[in-house]
């Protein structure tokens, strides 16, 4: 048994100083943590400027925000809450979860990883030093030139920090595709990698192609603020569009990158809370890709106002989109459709997502009719549009994930009725802050503006979505009760509390540093299904065989014999918990190694 | 999972759903109390857009329907599933063996992918059929009645009348009135010398961005007599909340006699006494204001500002707070970029007054009346 | 063997073959140059489209490209010539050095690191002298409108590119004089071969789109 070897291993570790351990581990469940502790606490600020803003807005009237604070706020909310909170929280989980789900024992580079890491508050305090040197970015966070261009220090700060997290991402993008293609447990083929490792492949590549382009056009911003550069400047013979161009060439793949891993999470949550599998599999692939592939094909929709873009081609590709995202909404209710749905709180939010990231996809439908686009470009319809897809979309994604995940990661489980009260006001507070921004829009509220004219109805729906965004915030504070508490339990968490179908599931929780003492035969894409409910995998492993599955040339494949056959030996005579697996010799790529015949000579 | 707290799941989620229900009936309540007239109607926003006051406006908002319709179809269809299956496939007691575990059905994932494709492929050709009859005209070369050359620049509109030589540049956050002949084209030639900003009037339903660098030009017919309010929709710095217009339009007779009654010569000023203070001052650039930023006059003496504008992109003017019992004093005209132009505010009360332009109400000074 | 070394084998990453079992796929650090290569290819995507898209918008408006008075500036004369010649060969003397150490002859690689080495020092001096020729002759700067800030931030850029490569390349002449390499063990020679040639690369597109196309 793999106990006794391991034994004297775990008595031989160091025991260091809790700061120095965490100052520089590699542990890509040390660093996960810290991306995860280290974004929630930038979405408190990035928070509470949002409702500073919220407050200004509240009614017409300049109360408490002068204009030149107010855009300050406006820029910095924006910046923090993509570039410091979701981006940072869904690379965090993504660190934890994705080895743990392939089988590995970390990343593929986990000293890059740690960089990755510290990279993200230096970046963080970059971006909040424009208020130690009079006046923080002031031009949104999309920073169009020639008005980026203008502006103090504050707004060359923005740039070096967008710079030092855009570079933190590409190297996260490179250790999670090295660490998926390379480091994949055996039998683990690509077609049967958890939902959740999928997305982060797609989004890993979408940072790996988006991200430098938004460096360059940086850069070209840099040169044109401080040493003459004319890439901007029409009297020089350059071009403002060229910003747009260059800035949403790198946008709109990153609001894919923001929504993709929320994605996964939900994929992941709702065939483990319905006791389905995932129904269609592979078309949840392929759309996947082609959301990452399309998204490249989109970026002008943002500047159908400009005069300068061909439009029939980017509303074309802008409509396109919406199949794949239908084809995955779809997949999401056949897999809950005749299942046995347990509505513990991750499922609530994987439901709440299906049921408002809804929302957010149909308003960016209307955005693709170019004509409409013409009357709602820049009004609050796009404010409506983009924060029901961030809030009810990656929001809510990530709070799935971290119900869903925080027993493994801690040991402990949180509290149900908690998380519920605090689902209950998120939910809610959502759709009152954001639903009303839709008839403003159309009413024409233009965005970005610190007051607006008292014009009929105006003042009431402002006012509702300041409440609104006030019920958010209070969501909050169940959330922070609920971790505070569950933190000062012991840690009695089992090892698979949701009975899940993945890998992470089939070890302790938390997990012990190396991760797996043994791993379990990978057949099927649920590898934990399959060991618990033997009977019913042997028809679970045969479908996956039977459809044509394709095998990855990079990693040794089961012995054929195995593959439409029950593993022998392998019934489930396993009791809850008890992960190790009683096989036979037919099946030598189940057992743990040290365990295996020997057939060669070692080195 | 325990199956004992099911009743307070279902309750939890009846409880969500009711509130959630409530939000949605009192939004399509107050929708279809009305559909919005805008920012100069009586009506409160609805779900539809403003009531279009343009020929291209009418394309759009005949358009809407179509798409607005099918998203409440898409909407109500998988919000609907998502209820009915939420309730009908809770786990049971009676729940102990799983469940049918199906992997996929190829018909069903081949007709929810090409439905889906077929409803956007129609959507997109009435899209393009649309985009090209709201922006059909601005192509066509046919001559248009009027033409207007709109200047955005931070944070003021200047229109121009090139064929009647009229020229106005708005004050203060109400900005300049384009008056336009009703049922006729109207072709806008947007130019921009700063940084972008954007020529939206929601009643047209449309907006054009105003270039640096490049000139965006499109057509308008205005179909009814009225006010229409515009704002500067690209966000263009500090006053970029104030930087407001209006079109009026009005009949043809009435827009004719609004021509002729601009373009008769101004009375020019009565000149100043011969012993009026005159100060100089010069206007350097928005960032950095006047120079000097102190003045000092007599009190109670009538006094004479010569400004000269040394900026080379944006007019300013001269203005004193608090001078009249009405409030703050704003003079005319405009002096342009590299041109001059000559004020004569009221005599002022001893005192301290602020001076400033009121185009760009940031730059500002101090006036010293008497000790 | 004990079970600790098992246990390697499944958790850590391979950097060669262990034990005669031949390697499966792209070695993970030379993978994970690979993708950084791609992700720098996009970067230099970026500026050479705000080059493209000037260019068009010029020509497209009737003005001239190179913009008025600046046509003769950029020509491809001796400096530029000598130096992509030098650039295209210590690509040529990298390969040799990778085609030497897969061989086991770490001397033959030594020898070529340095001639590479050399080559992509001469490089940049050709290339700071060139900018000096054009500041100092020509006034020409990256102040000097769209068409110097173009030149010389693509230019600019790819220097720091060669001049990050030639870091990479002397960390592995020193390590490679230092006995660390073997016909088996050299996974950070490919790698900074790899990015070499894409640094060569780049300059041929940067070389041809400035200097000849223009």
């Amino acid at each position: 048994m793999a106990t006794t070897t391991l034994a004297p291993r775990a008595a031989t570790y160091r025991q260091r100083s809790w700061l120095y351990e965490w100052l520089t581990t590699t542990d890509h469940k040390k660093i996960g943590a810290l991306y995860i502790t280290t974004a929630f606490l930038f979405f408190l600020l990035g928070g509470v400027f949002a409702l500073l803003i919220r407050t200004e807005l509240a009614v017409p009237g300049i109360q408490l925000i002068d204009p030149e604070t107010y855009n300050q706020l406006f820029t910095i909310h924006g910046t923090t809450m993509i570039f410091l909170f979701v981006m940072p929280m869904m690379t965090g989980l993504a660190n934890y979860i994705v080895p743990l789900q392939i089988g590995a024992a970390d990343m593929a580079f986990p000293r890059i990883n740690a960089l990755s890491y510290w990279m993200v508050p230096l970046g963080g305090i970059l971006l909040f030093s424009g208020y130690a040197v009079g006046g923080a970015a002031n031009a949104g966070w999309t920073g169009y030139a020639p008005l980026s261009a203008q502006g103090g220090a504050g707004l060359d700060l923005w740039l070096m920090s967008l710079v030092l997290l855009g570079m933190s991402s590409v190297l996260g993008a490179i250790n999670f595709l090295a660490t998926i293609f390379k480091m994949r447990a055996p039998g683990l083929t690509l077609m049967r990698m958890p939902m959740f490792v999928w997305n982060t492949l797609v989004t890993s590549v979408l940072l790996l192609f988006a991200v430098p382009v938004l460096t360059a056009g940086l850069m070209m911003l840099f040169i044109d603020r401080n040493y003459g550069g004319g890439f901007f400047d029409p009297a020089l013979g350059g071009n403002p569009i060229l910003w747009q161009h260059v800035f949403w060439f790198f946008g709109h793949p990153e609001v894919y990158i923001l929504i993709l891993p929320a994605f996964g999470i939900v994929t992941e949550i709702l065939p483990v809370f319905s006791r389905k599998p995932l129904f269609g599999y592979k078309a949840f692939v392929f759309a996947t890709a082609s959301i990452g592939a399309l998204g490249f094909s989109v970026w002008a929709h943002h500047m159908f106002t400009t005069g300068a873009v061909f439009l029939p081609f980017f509303s074309f590709f802008t409509f396109l989109i919406a199949v794949p995202t239908g084809i995955k909404f779809f997949n999401w209710l056949a897999t809950m459709w005749r299942g046995q749905l347990r509505l513990d709180t991750p499922m609530l939010y994987a439901i709440g997502f299906i049921a408002l990231f809804l929302i957010g996809g149909l308003d960016g439908a209307f955005l693709a009719v170019v004509p409409f686009d013409f009357h709602v470009q820049d009004t609050y319809w796009v404010v409506s549009h983009l924060h029901y897809v961030l809030v009810a979309g990656s929001v809510f994604g990530i709070f799935a994930g971290l119900f869903y995940w925080f027993p493994k990661m801690t040991g402990r489980m949180l509290d149900e009725r908690l998380g519920k009260f605090q689902w209950l006001l998120l939910f809610v507070g959502t759709n009152l802050a954001f639903f009303p921004q839709h008839l403003l829009g159309l009413d024409g509220m233009i965005r970005r503006i610190v007051d607006y004219n008292n014009n009929p109805g105006w003042t009431e729906w402002n006012f509702l979505s300041t409440i609104g965004a006030f019920m958010i915030a209070v969501s909050v504070l169940p959330f922070l009760w609920n971790v505070f508490v569950t933190l000062r339990q012991p840690k009695t968490a089992p090892d698979d509390p949701w009975d899940g179908n993945t890998l992470e599931w089939a070890t302790t929780s938390p997990p012990p540093p190396y991760n797996f003492d043994a791993l379990p035969p990978v057949r099927s894409e649920r590898p934990l299904f399959d060991l618990k409910h033997g009977a019913v995998a042997a028809h679970a492993v045969a479908l996956p065989a039977q459809r044509g599955e394709t095998h990855d040339e990079t990693r040794a494949d089961a012995p054929e014999e195995v593959l439409g056959e029950p593993i022998e030996g392998h019934e489930p005579q396993v009791a809850a918990g008890e992960e190790t697996p009683q096989v036979s010799e037919a099946a030598p790529d189940a057992l743990p190694h040290e365990e295996r015949p020997r057939t060669e000579p070692k080195k | 999972m325990p199956l004992v707290g099911l009743r307070k799941r279902v309750r939890w989620l009846s409880a969500s759903s009711l509130v959630t229900a409530a939000v949605a009936v009192a939004a399509i309540a107050a929708a279809c109390a009305g559909q919005g007239t805008g920012v100069t109607g009586d009506q409160p926003p609805g779900l539809f857009p403003v009531e279009p006051a343009s020929e291209q406006a009418q394309y759009i908002f005949d358009f809407y329907p179509v798409i607005f319709w099918i998203a409440v179809g898409v909407f109500f269809l998988v919000e609907g599933l998502l209820l009915w299956i939420v309730f009908r496939y809770r786990r049971q007691a009676t729940d102990v063996d799983l469940p049918s575990q199906t992997h996929g059905n190829n018909l069903l994932e081949v007709l929810w992918t090409l439905i889906p494709a077929a409803i956007v492929a129609v959507l997109f050709v009435f899209t393009v059929d649309t985009l090209g009859k709201v922006e059909r005209t601005a192509d066509s070369t046919d001559q248009p009645d009027l033409i207007v050359d709109v200047t955005g620049f931070q944070w003021q509109w200047t229109f121009d009348y090139p064929l009647q030589e009229l020229s106005f540049t708005g004050s203060g956050n109400t900005g300049p009135v384009m008056a336009v002949p009703v049922n006729e084209t109207v072709r806008i030639r947007l130019h921009a010398t700063d940084v972008i900003h954007s020529f939206y009037v929601p009643q047209f339903l449309y907006k054009k961005d105003v270039v640096p660098g490049r000139v965006n030009e499109f057509d308008v017919v205005v179909r009814e007599p009225g006010v229409y309010a515009g704002q500067c929709a690209e966000f263009c710095g500090l006053l970029h909340a104030d930087m407001h217009f209006t079109v009026e339009a009005m009949t043809r007779s009435d827009f004719d006699a609004w021509v002729t009654q601009n373009q008769q010569a101004e009375p020019s000023l009565p000149p100043p006494p011969s012993d009026a203070t005159t100060v100089q001052l010069t206007a350097i650039s928005i960032a950095e204001g006047f120079e000097p930023t102190e003045l000092a006059i007599p009190a109670d003496s009538p006094w004479v500002v010569e400004l000269t504008n040394a900026d080379t992109v944006a007019p300013h003017d001269f203005g004193v707070r608090g001078a009249t019992p009405e409030g703050d004093w704003r003079g005319d005209p405009d002096a342009q970029p590299g041109g001059s132009a000559t004020y004569q505010p009221p005599p002022l009360a001893a005192g301290t007054y602020e001076f400033f332009c009121t185009i760009h109400p940031n730059m500002v000074g101090t006036l010293q009346a008497g000790q | 063997m004990t079970a600790d070394s098992q246990l390697v084998q499944v958790a850590h990453v391979e950097e060669d073959s262990h034990a005669g079992h031949p390697q499966q796929g792209v070695n993970t650090a030379l993978l994970g140059m690979l993708l950084f290569i791609g992700s720098e290819v996009m970067f230099f995507a970026g500026l050479f489209a705000a080059y493209f898209n000037a260019r068009a918008s010029a020509l497209s408006l009737g003005q001239p490209w190179p913009p008025e008075g600046l046509g003769h500036i950029i020509e491809p004369g001796l400096i530029p010539i000598v130096a992509t010649i030098i650039l295209v060969l210590s690509s040529g003397s990298m390969q040799w050095a990778l085609w030497r150490i897969r061989k086991g002859d770490r001397t033959g690689m030594n020898r070529a690191l340095g001639v590479t080495l050399l080559m992509g020092i001469v490089f940049l001096g050709m290339q700071a002298y060139d900018y000096y020729e054009l500041l100092v002759h020509y006034g020409f700067g990256i102040n000097s409108g769209i068409y110097g800030t173009l030149f010389y931030t693509m230019t600019g850029f790819h220097g720091a590119h060669v001049f990050g490569g030639v870091i990479g390349i002397a960390i592995i002449l020193l390590r490679g004089v230092a006995g660390q390499f073997s016909a088996r063990h050299h996974v950070a020679v490919e790698a900074v071969s790899a990015y070499w040639h894409f640094v060569d690369i780049v300059w041929i597109g940067l070389f041809f789109t400035l200097y000849f196309l223009k």
